[in-house]
């Protein structure tokens, strides 16, 4: 592959082939309208447009392990004011799967969630308010899980008092062995590259 | 004035701005008869809008003179303002056409002496200063209108306050009975310059544009620069009136967007810098922000970038604005967005905000619709397949006035060679 100085875009068409949405990063003209519009760029270390210019740069690792793959709250605004109309929240999404695929952990707290909600729901068919906080609190060991479980403490009796956490484990759903099926299919699905192919 | 003969020698023009004069010119001083329609009450179109050119940064009513001087001489063009063309019917080299004539209410005895307005006393939005100021509602259209002589505006021909105006006309130049007429043509060929029209910024819903007083267009800017705009020439902040310290001017507000208009319209980065000179000559400490997507300055419109560039107080920024906000006791606007040089996010804020808009076609309101073809965005195509209807000015791109100019010249000697060749 030919070379030109710092540049390789050896990266740039992995992204492309393998991410989801990953393509869609060729109409990027680097306006900056994502980062401006995002309410959590102040807090990433890359905004989107900066991501964008990265993997076309060839900073895989700077690009795979930054935190702002995984800090997008999917709140679309940039999605729907991209003037090149690029989906900029399904590339994140795209980018942060891939990410973990390569065994980049960007975030472990996000990591590890979105890990516990999947065991969830898989399990269960729903989310139990208490029983998912425990696992993700606890996930760093005994003393760490007490103090972030009394750092939410006030949330969570608010929760109580308005009814949205019930005292008894939530009990799994009817129809839980379907639901499994369905989840095992759409994991497949995305294996082989999303539900279109 | 319907008693008009034309023969299939003829060349019709519509649209009577600087890209519709220049046509119409430049085929009547080769020698061919040429009618020429405009929508408004006056010649020059957007042109006679403008405070001045870039980059000479001279004003252009000096070269409309110039032109109307050339139409007053030529007896070859005739001219009719208030008309539209209705239906064009019939191929290259027989055209049948039908002008609709709206009435004027007022007769070539104008002698401009102001008593209808004077004694008139209901107004009207101004459309030549975008709304801006009132108009009363009979008006000459503005200082230099072409032809000079006032109107009555359809809105109080019927009524006392019309009848008012016509008894304070001391020349009995208005005539409330005159009712809309058409009449028919016959053109060999015809020249298509009906412009363009600033892009509708309020679609823009993040920039605020029609919520916050003090974000405005650059075509408002034009006029608010101008000896007679709303103004007077002075450049103000609309909210309150007060002089400008820091303005911010937007570029590709809607333009390149795929929501909204997704081409370059090529002239407002230049004219946004033009704006920039405006504000500098009045205003000797004014702060200018220009934030943009990349300029586009072609050509020796570079040496302009240049010039400006070298002014100190003006900033350039690359940015695409994403949001703007409002304080509103103050009035002043704080704009969002990514400086993407260095990566910075951008809050700042302004007294005023211009908003660079791009230009759209003017649209074809006719039915049927005339055999020529358009491209997605509404810009005429030519397709030497389709000989007889030759696109002129901003109808076939968005462009700069030198470049219509050139344009309507072109589109001239194909509609008199579509004549000679039979």
């Amino acid at each position: 592959m030919r070379k030109n100085g710092n540049y390789d875009p050896s990266f740039a068409r992995e992204v492309f082939e393998n991410v989801d949405f990953g393509d869609e990063i060729k109409m990027c003209m680097q306006c900056g309208v994502c980062a401006a519009s995002c309410p959590l760029s102040l807090q990433m270390d890359h905004p989107p447009r900066q991501i964008f210019t990265l993997i076309r740069a060839g900073k895989r690792e700077e690009v795979l392990s930054s935190q702002a793959i995984m800090l997008c709250t999917s709140c679309y605004t940039c999605k729907v004011r991209c003037p090149r109309k690029i989906p900029v929240v399904d590339v994140m999404h795209g980018l942060a799967n891939y990410a973990l695929k390569n065994g980049f952990v960007p975030r472990k707290d996000t990591a590890n969630f979105g890990g516990k909600f999947w065991d969830q729901v898989y399990r269960i068919g729903r989310i139990d308010e208490k029983d998912l906080p425990r696992r993700y609190f606890f996930a760093g060991g005994f003393v760490e899980g007490i103090k972030n479980t009394l750092s939410f403490s006030d949330i969570g009796i608010k929760m109580f008092l308005h009814k949205r956490m019930k005292l008894l484990p939530e009990r799994k759903i009817k129809g839980i062995i379907s639901l499994r099926k369905m989840l095992d299919k759409a994991e497949k699905m995305q294996e082989r590259g999303g539900a279109s192919v | 004035m319907s008693d008009i003969q034309t023969t299939n020698q003829a060349i019709l023009v519509i649209g009577g701005g600087i890209s519709g004069i220049t046509a119409a010119l430049e085929a009547a001083e080769a020698g061919y008869d040429v009618v020429l329609v405009e929508k408004n009450p006056y010649l020059g179109g957007r042109v006679a809008q403008l405070h001045q050119y870039f980059p000479k940064l001279c004003p252009p009513n000096c070269g409309l003179e110039i032109n109307f001087r050339r139409m007053r001489q030529n007896p070859r063009v005739r001219f009719f303002t208030m008309a539209e063309v209705s239906s064009i019917s019939g191929q290259e080299g027989e055209y049948d056409i039908t002008v609709r004539l709206s009435p004027r209410y007022v007769n070539e005895k104008c002698t401009c002496c102001g008593k209808c307005a004077e004694v008139c006393e209901v107004e009207i939005d101004n459309p030549f200063n975008f709304g801006m100021d009132k108009t009363k509602t009979a008006y000459l259209p503005h200082e230099f209108a072409f032809p000079m002589r006032y109107v009555i505006d359809p809105s109080i021909a019927c009524t006392e306050e019309g009848k008012k105006c016509q008894d304070a006309c001391e020349y009995g130049a208005i005539d409330l009975d005159i009712k809309e007429t058409t009449f028919d043509l016959k053109v060999g060929s015809i020249v298509w310059a009906a412009g363009w029209e600033p892009y509708d910024a309020s679609q823009v819903e993040y920039y605020g544009f029609g919520e916050y007083k003090n974000v405005i267009t650059n075509v408002m800017m034009e006029r608010m620069a101008s000896q007679n705009g709303p103004t007077g020439g002075k450049i103000l902040r609309p909210s309150d009136g007060k002089e400008v310290k820091n303005v911010a001017f937007v570029q590709c507000a809607g333009s390149r967007d795929e929501n909204y208009l997704a081409y370059c319209s090529g002239i407002c980065c230049l004219a946004s810098m033009k704006h920039a000179t405006y504000l500098r000559e009045q205003y000797p400490d004014c702060d200018v922000t220009i934030f943009f997507i990349d300029i586009r300055a072609l050509d020796r419109l570079e040496d302009f970038y240049t010039k400006v560039q070298e002014d100190e107080k003006v900033t350039f920024i690359k940015s695409k604005i994403a949001n703007i906000t409002e304080d509103e006791e103050t009035g002043d606007l704080l704009l969002e967005g990514e400086n993407t040089r260095t990566g910075e996010q951008i809050r700042m804020s302004f007294d005023m905000v211009v908003l660079a808009t791009g230009m759209v076609p003017n649209k074809i309101n006719m039915d049927p619709l005339p055999d020529v073809l358009f491209d997605d965005y509404g810009f005429l195509i030519y397709d030497p397949e389709k000989a007889g209807i030759y696109g002129a000015g901003c109808v076939r791109r968005p462009t700069d006035v030198a470049s219509s100019v050139q344009d309507a010249t072109a589109a001239s000697l194909k509609a008199i060679q579509s004549i000679a060749r039979r």
